[in-house]
């Protein structure tokens, strides 16, 4: 688990373009919106543009470099030496996960950093339960990501496509930039209700509110029940998805076809 | 065929059936064989005879359709968590490693699949690159390694957590001359002295012939002759013949007419004008016949010599043509 997550991370920080990628896109996508909220004289959704900003990196780390990369590895072969080590395939996830968040915070707090310097977003926070709604947050996001690796490996070259497709829709319902649950939200009640299906959704909702709105931990104990079940229920979905498509593999003798 | 002192792989009435279009493909059909430890058995045949599938069986990617195989004493369909302690494997064809992390980063991660003790794992390391010649390249990105040198590294990563077997899918495609041949080197001293078993599918005969001490060709899914490199090239009893023809020709089907001819291969080089075919003879009588059915059809013998076999000599007279004409007769 360990060495899986140093490998992340010698990655992301070993090629300086890379961090400057990364960074790229959540820093600027969180300064457009915080200028636009500015300039239409909705101050108060600065805050939101910002946060969104930090969970956008960790969304896009999820999603590329978590979901994807079994695809990525089955492609060269390291899926296959993955399987034949005596190593649980869990484990190789979690330490992809951690290496995953660990390389993400940098971004995420240059974007913090970047937002509080130009836009001094109003934050009425309760730090307690903030930290801890943003841990479950992650913990539900990455095990989401785990999972998604697990089925992307039954995908062959449209992994990529399925990532395109999931980006940005995934961004709006969850409520990224602007609150999609709730009195706020722009969506009818039964897109509301899918969602909340999405790890992110809740996790950005009681991130807003005890980041803004001064809610404490038992405010939004209800938010934080569902996403500790979701980390559980998906950390374990996505071990019995990975033990399950080995089997179908080593049956169907899928594990090692490439898409060339 | 059975292998002499402790027996590291075992195979039985080992089948694999793909779903093929209409009926299934059959890639391995009822193969037995048994390799004892620290032996270096070669599985020689044409693409698609079945050897990667007999690889992926072993290293526990594959379930057998019939049949079982252990390694090690272990079954590798029931009990492939206890195989994966004692194996490793390579392929020519993959890339096994993380570009942008070092090489020996990358072998020092493979190492920890394994567990292996971190202080353990960078000695063997340098042990393995310093055998390998890969010492002075060890820190440069996996990216940057040339093709020979990051083949080196997969093979330093496939002996790295010190297995009882190891399992090579032609793992010298491709290279040069040279990396070839440190390879080779480095895989008879891990058989000779760490008494590792090594199993190398490839359809380089000349890779087999140097460093197997045992060999089993295969083809369609059939093992069609198993022994010692040796005894299956004396097993042919009769040196084989070379001819060089003018102007080249792309078929010799008038050698199959030939009595006492057992299979031939051709090859043609344009550069010199010539084609050269290896004939398969039974006696010097056939030998003779067949140079004069050459001449018959208004060919020149530019030049023919008899040689020792080799082993595609040996897989031309069990089947009748050389890997080559085997694969395209299979893709026609």
């Amino acid at each position: 688990m360990k060495a899986r997550a140093l490998v992340r991370l010698w990655s992301i920080f070993g090629e300086p373009l890379w961090i400057v990628v990364s960074m790229g896109f959540p820093v600027l996508s969180s300064l457009a919106l915080s200028l636009l909220y500015y300039s239409i004289g909705a101050a108060s959704y600065v805050g939101f543009a910002v946060l969104g900003g930090v969970m956008v990196s960790f969304w896009g780390n999820v999603l590329w470099s978590m979901a994807s990369q079994f695809y990525w590895d089955k492609q060269e072969g390291l899926f296959e030496i993955y399987l034949t080590s005596p190593a649980p395939i869990s484990a190789i996830l979690i330490g992809m996960s951690v290496g995953g968040i660990i390389g993400t915070v940098p971004s995420a707090l240059i974007v913090t950093g970047i937002g509080w310097v130009l836009f001094h977003p109003a934050v009425n926070a309760v730090w307690g339960g903030v930290i801890l709604t943003f841990g479950l947050t992650l913990a539900s996001l990455y095990a989401m990501g785990m999972t998604l690796s697990s089925l992307y490996l039954a995908y062959g070259r449209e992994a990529e496509s399925l990532n395109e497709v999931l980006q940005e829709p995934v961004s709006m319902l969850s409520g990224l930039y602007f609150p999609s649950l709730g009195a706020r939200s722009p969506f009818p009640l039964a897109i509301q209700a899918a969602a909340s299906l999405i790890p992110l959704t809740i996790g950005m909702d009681a991130l807003r509110k005890t980041l803004f709105y001064g809610n404490d931990i038992w405010q939004v104990w209800p938010d934080l029940a569902i996403l500790g079940v979701m980390a559980v229920v998906l950390l374990f979905a996505s071990t019995y998805a990975l033990k399950y498509l080995e089997n179908v593999g080593r049956r169907d003798g899928t594990i090692g076809v490439r898409i060339r | 065929m059975a292998s002499k002192g402790t027996v590291s792989v075992e195979v039985s009435d080992l089948r694999r059936e793909f779903k093929g279009k209409g009926s299934p493909v059959v890639a391995l059909d009822g193969v037995s064989l048994k390799v004892g430890q620290g032996e270096i058995f070669g599985v020689l045949g044409p693409n698609g005879a079945g050897k990667t599938t007999m690889i992926r069986i072993l290293s526990t990617l594959l379930l057998p359709t019939g049949g079982w195989a252990k390694v090690m004493g272990f079954d590798v369909e029931h009990e492939p968590e206890k195989v994966r302690r004692v194996i490793n494997m390579a392929s020519g064809a993959e890339k096994a490693g993380y570009d942008f992390i070092s090489a020996k980063k990358n072998l020092w991660f493979f190492s920890q699949l394994y567990g292996i003790p971190t202080a353990t794992a960078e000695k063997r390391i340098m042990e393995l690159s310093e055998m390998l010649g890969l010492t002075k390249y060890l820190d440069r990105k996996f990216y940057a390694l040339s093709t020979g040198y990051r083949q080196r590294a997969t093979i330093a990563r496939a002996f790295v957590n010190e297995p009882k077997v190891v399992f090579l899918d032609e793992p010298t495609i491709g290279l040069d001359v040279m990396t070839a041949r440190s390879i080779r080197e480095f895989l008879k001293e891990q058989a000779r002295r760490s008494e590792r078993t090594i199993i190398l599918a490839s359809h380089n005969m000349a890779e087999v012939e140097a460093i197997c001490d045992r060999v089993a060709i295969i083809d369609k899914g059939k093992i069609i002759a198993a022994g010692t490199p040796e005894d299956l090239m004396r097993s042919l009893g009769a040196p084989a013949l070379v001819m060089e023809v003018s102007p080249p020709q792309s078929g010799f089907e008038m050698l199959s007419r030939v009595e006492g001819v057992k299979g031939f291969t051709a090859s043609t080089e344009e550069e010199r004008g010539l084609s050269t075919v290896h004939i398969v003879v039974e006696t010097d009588a056939a030998a003779r016949a067949a140079e004069d059915a050459v001449k018959r059809e208004g060919l020149k013998v530019v030049a023919s010599w008899r040689k020792q076999a080799t082993l595609e000599e040996v897989f031309v007279a069990l089947v009748g043509r050389g890997f080559k004409e085997r694969e395209e007769q299979d893709v026609v």
